[in-house]
């Protein structure tokens, strides 16, 4: 509790240089601000980063991967002594992609932590239109999940997404794709498989993501569809596509799942290493930058406390006489850059909350973005208040531990 | 018969003796012993270097690195702790120096009432009514409300007698009271500690060079080269 007599001296204090404590107040929330606004705008490039990413990539992938290595396929047939010699030793796949799918996505709708699930159909093959002819991929969807998970919807530049779903003959191509082939909304495009299967579709939507390995190369068809060119079962897919309540926990979920599934579940962190250390990177980026902020907002503090205990050292010395102990003139000091640090910082937060938002107004007609990124999150300001109020504590006590060792007589005798 | 003296007595000291350690050990203070009775009105003198303001330290409690043993009010208080002791100060000794140190930013009254409100012993009203009683007493009660820094010289010093008499202190000790005054000045602060050790028998201790000051004392000390004479 601190004394009411030590109180009035602190205000005292703060008022008799106002010009003084405002600096000192003007250091926390410049410190403050930029806290807040660094770690919102980084949260926003993360989020919208994550967001353009997911909008192609599923949380995590379940699928038929290759056989593993399988070049001595006798090794621990026949005892150590015996010579084997295999040559040109191939790999058969008997089983392509998901036969029997039914199975594997009864498991995936029981686990909780799965939101959405879409199977697919993805197949390499050739776009041909007359002379013109791309490599790319064909993926057979549900159109209905599939909306769920990668809202194909919003990046529609021509036609209706859900009108894939109807026609079992329409295509709907990326733009970089459809401007390669010379094809526009509504002509036919040919389709070939490896296996030499062609087949003539429809245009009925042109997608564009921004994404150029989407744009230039991927076009989407209705799954029944893509079974039919593959002559495939009902149940057949080659991929699941599947997503959680949070992404960060991809990890923890595909680990549940590898022992249940009898295929391969990779989350999205081993498949795009580079996505999950770029997010890492950006927040250490983030934490260092507003570190170093709030240390020189807190050389500000201590800076200015220190100056007025220099100024006061006369009436700390006097103090002393009168019978203030150490105790209380810790307390004086610190209460004085404990109130500095938090206007500063109610100010700084605002401030802060100011900044982010006209930064949130500035045009950046990037990819899907049409202005600055800012996340708005409580934590970004409870963290700068716990931060701050650190910051100014330590600030502030290191000089009012000196105001408390002064010795009274080395300075009222002179 | 000695407990019955000890009791009329405001302070006592035995054999205080002190050091100086820089730049060389320097003996400053030579087994001083003596007691100031209640209502005593001394007066502390010697050369310059002779030792006297170490001494008035030593008796403030302030200064704790010394050998012997001292007493105020029957209390002893060598060995004491430093917070101990800065509570005692607070309570039983009252402080004049040469330059007032006043906190500027405090009304006179506010500068007067802080050590009543650090003690705490009485309520907020009780102890303006004793500040401004106090600020009558020594003139200046018409001051009260102005800020100190808008003081005259004189006036801060009679703020700062009024500050020390607030918590009815055993000893006012007083560094050179009136070393910063004119002589009109001189005159009030020293006619006031007069009043007080007669009519209030308020024990005071100063260390002075004026003589005027020192000649009109109840008792003169001297010290020369740390010795009493």
């Amino acid at each position: 509790m601190i004394r009411k007599t030590n109180l009035k001296i602190v205000f005292a204090h703060l008022t008799s240089r106002v010009k003084q404590t405002m600096v000192a107040i003007l250091s926390v929330t410049f410190g403050i601000s930029m806290y807040i606004f660094l770690n919102s705008f980084m949260n926003g490039v993360n989020g919208t980063q994550t967001e353009l990413a997911f909008s192609t990539l599923a949380h995590i992938r379940v699928y038929n991967d290759l056989p593993e290595d399988r070049s001595n396929l006798l090794a621990g047939s026949f005892d150590q002594p015996t010579a084997i010699n295999i040559r040109n030793a191939r790999v058969i796949q008997y089983r392509e992609g998901i036969r029997n799918s039914a199975k594997v996505l009864h498991t995936l709708a029981a686990l909780p932590q799965i939101k959405a699930y879409t199977p697919q159909v993805n197949i390499n093959v050739f776009f041909r239109n007359g002379a013109s002819q791309v490599n790319g991929l064909l993926s057979g969807v549900e159109v209905v999940s599939e909306e769920t998970l990668f809202k194909p919807s919003q990046y529609m530049a021509k036609g209706q997404w859900n009108d894939l779903g109807y026609r079992a003959d329409g295509i709907v191509l990326g733009k970089g794709l459809a401007k390669k082939l010379s094809v526009k909304l509504h002509d036919k495009v040919m389709v070939a498989t490896a296996s030499g299967i062609t087949r003539s579709y429809e245009i009925i939507g042109i997608i564009e993501t921004t994404l150029a390995n989407v744009d230039n190369a991927k076009a989407f068809i209705k799954i029944g569809a893509a079974r039919q060119l593959l002559s495939k079962n009902a149940g057949y897919v080659t991929d699941i596509q599947v997503n959680i309540g949070d992404f960060d926990q991809a990890r923890k979920v595909a680990d549940k799942l590898r022992p249940l599934v009898d295929f391969k579940v990779e989350p999205w962190q081993e498949a795009n290493g580079q996505l999950d250390a770029a997010n890492s990177l950006r927040n250490i980026l983030a934490v260092a930058v507003s570190f170093t902020i709030l240390l020189v907002a807190g050389f500000g503090i201590y800076n200015i406390m220190n100056m007025t205990v220099n100024e006061k050292i006369r009436e700390i010395a006097i103090l002393k006489a009168m019978g203030f102990n150490g105790r209380d003139i810790i307390e004086i000091f610190l209460t004085q850059s404990v109130i500095i640090g938090m206007l500063g910082g109610v100010v700084g937060m605002a401030l802060g909350n100011v900044i982010s938002r006209i930064v949130n107004q500035i045009p950046f007609q990037i990819a899907t973005l049409e202005t600055l990124p800012i996340a708005y999150q409580a934590e970004d300001y409870i963290m700068a208040s716990v931060f701050g109020l650190c910051t100014t504590f330590i600030a502030g006590y290191l000089p009012a531990r000196k105001a408390a060792n002064i010795d009274p007589v080395e300075i009222i005798r002179g | 018969m000695k407990s019955s003296t000890t009791n009329h007595l405001a302070l006592s000291t035995q054999a205080i003796s002190k050091y100086f350690y820089q730049p060389r050990t320097f003996q400053v203070l030579k087994e001083i012993s003596f007691d100031v009775q209640k209502g005593e009105f001394l007066s502390l003198i010697g050369k310059s270097g002779s030792g006297k303001s170490t001494l008035l330290y030593v008796l403030s409690t302030m200064d704790t690195s010394y050998e012997g043993k001292l007493a105020i009010n029957g209390q002893t208080l060598t060995g004491k702790s430093q917070n101990e002791l800065a509570a005692f100060r607070n309570e039983h000794i009252g402080f004049v120096f040469q330059f007032h140190y006043l906190l500027p930013e405090f009304t006179a009254i506010d500068n007067v009432m802080l050590p009543a409100l650090k003690l705490g012993k009485k309520t907020k009203a009780e102890i303006k009514k004793k500040a401004l009683e106090n600020l009558e007493i020594l003139g200046i009660a018409e001051q009260a409300t102005k800020p100190a820094s808008q003081l005259s010289g004189g006036q801060q010093q009679r703020v700062a007698i009024a500050r020390a008499l607030i918590n009815d202190p055993a000893v006012i000790m007083g560094d050179e009271p009136t070393g910063n005054l004119d002589s009109k000045n001189t005159k009030i602060v020293f006619d006031i500690f007069r009043q007080l050790a007669r009519e209030h028998g308020q024990t005071i201790i100063a260390v002075t060079h004026d003589d005027d000051f020192a000649a009109n004392c109840d008792r003169i000390i001297e010290l020369s080269d740390g010795r009493l004479l």
